[in-house]
C-alpha cells in the first residue's frame, strides 16, 4: 500500500471539512488514481477534479505521475492571487 | 526578496532589496482590495496560500523575468489572510538599468504570478461569499492547459 498525506486549499478545505486529511492507495498508484478515489470519497468534490491540480514535492504533476509511501500531495484549485485586476 | 506574510507589505523594504548600483529605473506594482467585482459589493479579502511552493513559484517567476529581459533585480510580496478595502495583497517590484525593461518586466511578472503561484482569495460581501477561481496552473513538461 501506499499511504500519501493530502493538504486541502481555498474552497476544497470547505468542502471536505478538513485542511489535511490521508488516503492509502495500493501501490504504484498514480496521481489520476487518487483523484478518481478523491471523487468516490467526497461526491462534493467532483465538480473541481477537471480544474484541480496536484502537486507533489512543492511541483505541479500529470495524472500519470506515480505516488510514493509517505508523500506529501496538494490539491491544487485554480490560483487567483493578487488583485481583481485583470 | 520573496515574501509570503499575513503582515501587512511595506513596498520601501521590496524596493530597496530589488535597487541595485546599476539600476536607473525600479517599477512597482500594488495590487490592491477593491470595493467591488463583477457588479457585487466586497467586504474584504481573504487570502489562502501553499506558502513553501508559493515562494518556490515566485522564484520562478523572477528566474523566467530575468531570462526574458535585462533587469538588475526583481522581488515580490504576497499578503495571506483577511485584507481590507485600500489595502495592498500583492507587490512586484523589478529595476533595470533602464526604464523599458522595469515596465516590461513588472507586467509580465504579475501575470505570471497570477497564473502559477498557489494563491487563492475568497470574496466576502455582505450576503455571502465566494473562493475565486482563477487559472489552472500549467504542468512542467507538459502543454499548457487549454
Amino acid at each position: 500500500m501506499t499511504t500519501v498525506s493530502i493538504r486541502l486549499y481555498a474552497g476544497l478545505q470547505g468542502l471536505i471539512g478538513a485542511r489535511d486529511i490521508s488516503m492509502e492507495l495500493p501501490a504504484g498508484a498514480t496521481v489520476g488514481a487518487l483523484r478518481e478515489r478523491l471523487g468516490e470519497l467526497y461526491p462534493a468534490v467532483q465538480a473541481f477534479l477537471p480544474t484541480l491540480v496536484c502537486a507533489v514535492d512543492e511541483e505541479y504533476v500529470a495524472p500519470e505521475h506515480v505516488l510514493r509511501d509517505g508523500d506529501h500531495v496538494a490539491l491544487i484549485p485554480p490560483v487567483s492571487g493578487g488583485c481583481a485586476c485583470s | 526578496m520573496f515574501v509570503i506574510t499575513e503582515q501587512p507589505l511595506d513596498p520601501a523594504e521590496l524596493v530597496e532589496a530589488v535597487r541595485q548600483d546599476e539600476s536607473g529605473a525600479v517599477a512597482l506594482f500594488y495590487g490592491v482590495v477593491r470595493n467591488e467585482n463583477m457588479g457585487r459589493a466586497v467586504q474584504h479579502l481573504e487570502y489562502d496560500a501553499y506558502p513553501e511552493m508559493a515562494l518556490k513559484k515566485m522564484r520562478e517567476v523572477a528566474d523566467e523575468v530575468r531570462a526574458r529581459f535585462p533587469v538588475t533585480g526583481v522581488g515580490v510580496m504576497h499578503r495571506t489572510g483577511r485584507v481590507e478595502i485600500g489595502e495592498t495583497s500583492l507587490l512586484v517590484a523589478v529595476s533595470s538599468a533602464h526604464r523599458a525593461a522595469s515596465f516590461e518586466a513588472c507586467h509580465y511578472a504579475v501575470d505570471r504570478i497570477k497564473q502559477i503561484v498557489p494563491v487563492w482569495k475568497k470574496e466576502v460581501w455582505e450576503d455571502g461569499e465566494e473562493w475565486i477561481e482563477g487559472h489552472v496552473p500549467e504542468i512542467p513538461g507538459t502543454p499548457p492547459p487549454a
